[in-house]
């Protein structure tokens, strides 16, 4: 056999050297978080806090109402996921188990329309929302995700995968449609909606240009928008800054290391679409 | 599977009507809506009548130079984020395809950004880009760079925004390529080892052709993602676009003449021109894609 | 409970898969439904199942038309090629399944998923998920969920092409006992003769979506009614040519050759031209008054058979003969048949003839009677 290009051992090196990029600023950001005021500063930079600022946390949370953020970001990203499952169960096997009149054209526009960049829809979607009265309040938060067309796409493909005999013995069995849908798809769809809740999951923790527009008041700022205020408050204290971006990230962090299968197989699988 | 019959349309559109509901009026009317209301120019939001329609929106907005640094700064972020990007999550790919041991760690780790806020990465990277005790500035500094005022300099401001967005979408493009080239097949590897082609030469001549549909696909969607920039700028610069409209692109404009000024006539209508540059982009990408894209 | 169809039509875009057929099937039989494919005899099975609706005509089962009752409302049980068995579900809850639909509660029917699953012998593999099982226990536990429910009628599409030939064997055997013991009414989708000939009441025979002929299955080999039963069922393949008189009445000769054909019983006088069908095992070797003599140019031994085939003028003809004979390709060879084994079909129809015997056998005569 011929010699490889490189050896294993630079492979080993060049993606640790990545690897240490790549992580470096959640690590800098973990340090500062956990200083003293007089270290945040310090030249040369310290890496590990000589005694570790654990109230910088609290501290953190007391000088801005992240409770209320972070009550609000779980409200609208339970809340968005569990409809956009809903809505989506029920589209996708309408898409791949039904045959209706007119359901060509309508797939046929759904997917023309995700050409759209969503920031076009932005306007015309804030006058909806305010002429529906739902500006800053959970409803304006919510209502406009409960629905995606690529999440739509991902299980009618999921649900090609079920043969059709299936549903034949589910009607046999005595199942209406919709018992075949709820008692025989969907547990069978379960990996697909893992991964199509969790990318909904991420995506709205962390959105924010919408959030951002349609909140005013504070009792309704989501996360991201509630930190991006809090870096006009906290001005130049960089451990509570830091300590509250933390409290952002974490989350999303600890679910994507607990579930990381399902996410990268979500985006895996819209890549081989293309 | 049968003809449809009027039970069966019913059936399915009632399972549609959810979806279908929050689609039309979140997703379909609005594009038709934003079409009319960039010919909006005389337009009162509080009542929702519109007393004046015309393409002076357009117009102004050509002659605006803001809007016109606007476009010209989201197209420099374009050229320094995409192709950079690309190559350096290929070779990413490639290597982390190489039958190490730790690949799935590895990936875990440059797959990390995707998951998390951008406007929270934006505050750290605010803080490492600091230019008197910003952790970029000290590293640079070891090796004998002076310090760089990266946020508040208008010639590094965009450059430190194209740090940070190749920093945060990465990833992405990482597990794309990776799923890429595990769909191609190993024959073609030991045929050409056979053939006793460099490792290069395969790389050129086996993955380079064969990965194309998934470079085509990346980069599209890089292109896209990458005119669409927008909460990286408002976290990193603090709620502004960068030192003197350094960093102002087009979605940042359309922002600030919607939110801050109410202009919701100019908005849309530079929403709309994004809308089409976008476009356009995607089809000359077809267009160049069908020449160049091998699909098997 | 009986089944009738009456002017039973389906329609697919433009291909017809049903054709306003009429039929009646009775209270405990195993019917099989028996054709190539595309014959439309699973298009049958869907419509007696009402997952797929009729163009036209009608279905009762007994006196109550379910034309078009959803299959869920019919009472049936079915059961599948690929078994269609819940791959989230273990064996005993898919058993289940049938009855959790019904509301029956839950210890009742597991109860009766027990019983059933040992029924058909599969009580040890209850907490099994269907991919842990072999393909004969799959389908055995698809005949328990099809039959936990005590359906009026149960339908089996195709249930044992899935299955390597010694299971097919063991599993067809199974759902005829099955079937028996609880005296259901059955109705079997096969493409397989063998199958369908050795465990139904009666074989019903397709073609282009019309039954050719329904009958016992002894009978249909016997006295196929058209060229195309003759030709379906057997094998090896039934030897059919072409049979042209000659200017003398009852002398006939090949087509396209001038060989001569001494046959043991004659087609009706009037016809100018008949197709004649000889199964091979119904050739035998003979040196007095042979019906063909030709060369050997085949030989192929099957088992305990022999079978060879013979070349006779421009046609070739197949026998199974005895195996003890010392046959080489290139021999010369004659061969005979009893007269009551020729079977002639109309040139153009192809529909059964009768036969004139002669010299008057009188059991020949019984079967000419029989289909006149």
């Amino acid at each position: 056999m011929r010699k490889e290009a490189l050896s294993k051992g630079t492979i080993y090196i060049l993606l640790s050297l990545g690897a240490i990029l790549m992580l470096l600023p959640f690590v800098w950001m973990i340090s500062t978080s956990l200083k003293a005021p007089n270290e945040v500063m310090a030249m040369p930079p310290v890496w590990i806090p000589s005694e570790w600022q654990f109230g910088n946390y609290s501290e953190a949370s007391e000088s801005a109402p992240f409770g209320t953020y972070f009550f609000n970001s779980i409200v609208v990203t339970v809340l968005t996921t569990i409809g956009e499952l809903l809505t989506t169960i029920l589209a996708a096997y309408a898409f791949s188990r039904i045959n209706f009149y007119g359901k060509g054209i309508v797939f046929a526009v759904l997917l023309g329309t995700m050409m759209v960049p969503g920031e076009m829809l932005l306007i015309p979607n804030f006058v909806t929302v305010s002429n529906l009265g739902w500006i800053d309040s959970y409803e304006g938060l919510i209502v406009p995700w409960i629905a995606s067309i690529f999440s739509i796409f991902l299980l009618r493909q999921y649900f090609f995968s079920v043969p059709q005999e299936l549903s034949y013995a589910a009607k046999v069995d005595g199942c209406s449609d919709f018992k075949f849908l709820w008692y025989v798809m969907v547990p069978l769809a379960k990996p697909a909606l893992i991964t199509i809740a969790l990318l909904k999951i991420i995506g709205s923790w962390n959105a924010f240009l919408w959030p951002l527009i349609v909140t005013n008041s504070q009792e309704l700022r989501t996360l991201p928008v509630g930190l991006s205020a809090f870096t006009t408050e906290a001005g130049i204290k960089y451990e509570l800054l830091m300590a509250a971006s933390t409290m952002v990230i974490l989350p999303m962090l600890l679910l994507f290391f607990v579930m990381q299968k399902y996410v990268i197989s979500g985006v895996a699988r819209s890549g081989l679409k293309g | 599977m049968q003809k449809p019959t009027w039970k069966s349309t019913l059936k399915g559109y009632l399972y549609l009507l959810p979806a279908l509901l929050i689609l039309v009026v979140f997703s379909i009317y609005p594009i038709i809506k934003s079409f009319l209301m960039s010919f909006y120019t005389d337009y009162d939001f509080f009542s929702d009548t519109v007393n004046a329609y015309g393409l002076e929106n357009f117009t102004k907005l050509f002659q605006d130079p803001n809007f016109i640094t606007a476009l010209k700064n989201t197209g420099i972020f374009v050229i320094g984020v995409v192709p950079l990007s690309i190559i350096i999550s290929l070779a990413i790919a490639v290597l982390l395809n190489s039958k190490i041991k730790l690949s799935g760690f590895f990936r875990t780790i440059y797959f990390l950004p995707f998951v998390t806020s951008v406007v929270a990465v934006a505050i750290v990277w605010s803080w490492i880009f600091h230019s008197d005790y910003g952790l970029l500035n000290y590293i640079l500094g070891l090796f004998g760079v002076d310090p760089i005022d990266w946020l508040t300099s208008p010639t590094y401001a965009m450059p430190a925004l194209i740090i940070l967005s190749i920093w945060k979408g990465l990833g992405f493009n990482i597990i794309i390529f990776l799923a890429g080239l595990q769909n191609i097949g190993n024959q073609y590897y030991l045929a050409a080892k056979v053939d006793g082609a460099s490792a290069w030469n395969r790389f050129k001549s086996i993955t380079l052709p064969l990965l194309s549909p998934t470079m085509f696909f990346v980069s599209i969607i890089s292109i896209i993602n990458a005119f669409k920039v927008f909460d990286e700028i408002f976290a990193l610069f603090n709620g502004r676009p960068g030192p003197a409209n350094s960093a102002l692109t087009v979605v940042y404009y359309v922002y600030q003449k919607f939110y801050e000024e109410w202009e919701f006539g100019l908005a849309t209508a530079a929403a709309f021109v994004l809308f089409l540059i976008i476009f356009l982009f995607t089809i000359i990408q077809l267009i160049v894609g069908k020449k160049f894209v091998h699909y098997n | 409970m009986d089944i009738h169809l009456n002017q039973l039509s389906m329609v697919f875009d433009n291909t017809t898969a049903v054709q306003e057929m009429t039929t009646t099937i009775k209270d405990g039989e195993l019917v099989s439904l028996l054709g190539p494919s595309g014959c439309g005899k699973s298009t049958t099975l869907m419509l007696l199942s009402g997952l797929y609706k009729p163009t036209s005509g009608s279905i009762h089962f007994g006196d109550q038309d379910v034309t078009k009752l959803d299959a869920e409302k019919r009472g049936i049980g079915m059961v599948f090629q690929s078994y269609a068995l819940y791959p989230h579900l273990s064996v005993l809850k898919n058993i289940m399944f049938p009855l959790r639909m019904k509301k029956v509660p839950k210890k009742e029917a597991e109860a009766r998923a027990k019983e059933m699953a040992e029924l058909v012998q599969i009580g040890h593999l209850l907490d099994r998920k269907p991919g842990q099982l072999s393909g004969g226990q799959q389908q055995r536990v698809a005949i328990a969920r099809a039959l936990v429910k005590k359906p009026n009628v149960l339908l089996l599409d195709e249930p044992l092409s899935n299955l390597d030939a010694r299971l097919r064997l063991e599993m067809r055997e199974e759902i005829r006992r099955i079937q028996q013991e609880i005296g259901i009414t059955a109705i079997f989708v096969t493409h397989d003769q063998e199958e369908a000939l050795s465990i139904s009441d009666r074989v019903m025979l397709m073609k282009d979506g019309i039954i050719q002929q329904e009958s016992a299955p002894q009978n249909m080999y016997k006295k196929p009614e058209n060229e195309f039963v003759a030709s379906f069922l057997g094998n090896p393949p039934i030897n059919l040519m072409t049979l042209t008189k000659t200017h003398e009445s009852t002398v006939y000769r090949l087509a396209d050759s001038k060989e001569i054909i001494q046959l043991p019983a004659l087609p009706p006088e009037d016809m100018e031209t008949v197709r004649l069908g000889i199964r091979a095992e119904d050739l035998f070797h003979t040196t007095e008054n042979p019906l063909f003599q030709g060369e050997i140019i085949h030989i192929e031994t099957i088992g305990r058979d022999t079978l060879i085939r013979m070349q006779v003028g421009s046609i070739t003809v197949r026998a199974l003969v005895d195996p003890e004979q010392q046959l080489q390709i290139g021999d010369a060879y004659s061969l005979g048949v009893r007269p009551g084994n020729v079977h002639y079909f109309h040139s153009e129809s192809g529909k059964r003839l009768p036969l004139q015997m002669r010299g008057g056998n009188w059991h020949a005569k019984t079967n000419v009677e029989e289909h006149a």
